[in-house]
């Protein structure tokens, strides 16, 4: 059993409905079902939702972008991300309406084609590349053909492809770390900036927070997400320590937001009066230290709903559609359910006081 | 990685640096609240070149996504306290 496999063949059933303002003809047309690679971007499904509604768009420029429930959908954030995230009680199909006028250029950036999302595709890479490696040098010297195959095997979900012309980056994934870790691999190594990397591997995350204040028991009671201001998102590696081997998602997202737990269960955490920098700190532990020197300064609060106070409850987290149990370790998931971009997307819904 | 130490102020320092054609900016350096998001920088330098396509870039990495906080830019990206923001009217590195 192969998780990449899985993931690779993992998809959102789409029901793609054509927004009323650029019906022209009644009566309106059926929506769209299509299947959405989980690891896609809405955006590249362009040729395949056309066809349904070529007939029927009013004449101009056809400019692609989607919208749930009124809340335009961020293109460079892979599909199953959206789903997981605007989705709390997972709805299948998924219905999305899809425009090809009017784009919201105050809410979304610009995406005119493939072309913008092979774009946003490489540069997540690079990001990721440096976060791993402390340079992008790799992917910057890829030939064309191999960048081309490469965004060729996310686009048609060809992992075979993928892997053949991945593996050339050489981005060190935390088994690699682990390994090299061993003293006989130690003393064949002779560069020395390789040695530095070998203490600690570096996994790229994006952390995507919805903060909800109303109390529920149930997914579905949660009201629709009608602004991405609710939801906070940060851009931030974990570090795991190659003598950690019981490091587990639980430890990952204590240091990622610290703020968040307690060394207790997950339960209710009312953290007023607490100074954060008692709080326990894994030592020589760079992340923790620079989180926490933040959390002193309550760096990570944001504004608007999207306020993680101190009593603060996290109901879900969810990785590639799996709520995985807090003690998976964290190395397998770094491994298996990251994105083709080697970026691992977590979403994290939290209860927040009234 | 930039390190951080205990007694940093709130602010980010962002220094503003012209890449290919793009003109210089009178006011290059900007300290900037860590919980700001990307867009405020992005925002900033579309006001000052007059131009609303601009392609900016982090460690020749593009970063177009407004809503990265600078204060993780600055953690995984910066160096020396500080954080560099290339900007270019064309794009600069493909």
């Amino acid at each position: 059993m192969d998780a990449q496999k899985y993931l690779w063949e993992g998809a959102i059933p789409l029901q793609i409905h054509l927004h009323e303002s650029q019906v022209t003809a009644l009566p309106p047309p059926p929506p769209a079902l299509i299947l959405a690679p989980r690891i896609g971007y809405l955006p590249l499904l362009a040729p395949l939702i056309k066809p349904y509604f070529s007939s029927t768009l009013p004449p101009g420029v056809d400019t692609i972008w989607f919208d749930y429930n009124g809340l335009p959908l961020k293109w460079y954030i892979p599909t199953g991300v959206l789903f997981d995230l605007l989705c709390p009680e997972p709805e299948r199909p998924w219905n999305i309406t899809v425009h090809f006028r009017g784009y919201p250029g105050n809410v979304l950036i610009p995406c005119e084609g493939e072309d913008y999302v092979k774009w946003s595709f490489i540069n997540s890479l690079k990001e990721a590349a440096y976060i791993m490696n402390g340079n992008c040098k790799n992917v910057m010297n890829m030939s064309q053909s191999d960048q081309l195959e490469l965004w060729n095997s996310v686009l048609n979900g060809n992992l075979e492809a993928y892997q053949r012309v991945s593996s050339k980056l050489k981005l060190a994934t935390v088994d690699e770390y682990t390994s090299l870790c061993s003293p006989k691999s130690q003393q064949s190594l002779g560069e020395t900036d390789l040695t530095a990397q070998l203490k600690t591997g570096r996994v790229p995350v994006r952390l995507y927070i919805l903060s909800v204040r109303e109390d529920f028991d149930d997914l579905d009671e949660v009201h629709p997400i009608d602004s991405w201001e609710k939801i906070s998102y940060i851009n931030r590696p974990v570090e795991i320590r190659k003598e950690d081997k019981c490091f587990s998602l639980h430890d990952a997202l204590k240091t990622l937001l610290p703020e968040l737990f307690s060394d207790e269960s997950l339960t209710d955490v009312k953290l007023s009066g607490v100074d954060f920098e008692d709080a326990v700190r894994k030592p020589n532990d760079v992340s923790s230290d620079k989180v926490m020197e933040d959390q002193g300064q309550n760096a990570y609060k944001q504004p608007e709903a999207g306020h993680i106070c101190s009593s603060a409850e996290i109901k879900l987290i969810r990785i590639q559609g799996i709520e995985p149990k807090l003690e998976i370790p964290f190395s397998w998931v770094a491994n298996n359910l990251i994105n083709p971009d080697y970026f691992l997307h977590i979403c994290v819904y939290v209860k927040v006081a009234q | 990685m930039a390190t951080e130490s205990p007694s940093s102020v709130r602010k980010v320092v962002v220094h503003l640096r012209e890449t290919g054609d793009a003109p210089i900016l009178k006011q290059a350096k900007l300290k900037i609240p860590r919980t700001d998001k990307f867009a405020k920088v992005i925002d900033f330098l579309r006001r000052q070149l007059h131009r609303d396509t601009l392609f900016v870039y982090v460690n020749s990495v593009c970063s177009q996504n407004p809503d990265e906080l600078v204060i993780d830019l600055y953690n995984n990206f910066g160096f020396d306290g500080k954080l560099v923001v290339n900007y270019a009217c064309s794009m600069a590195w493909g």
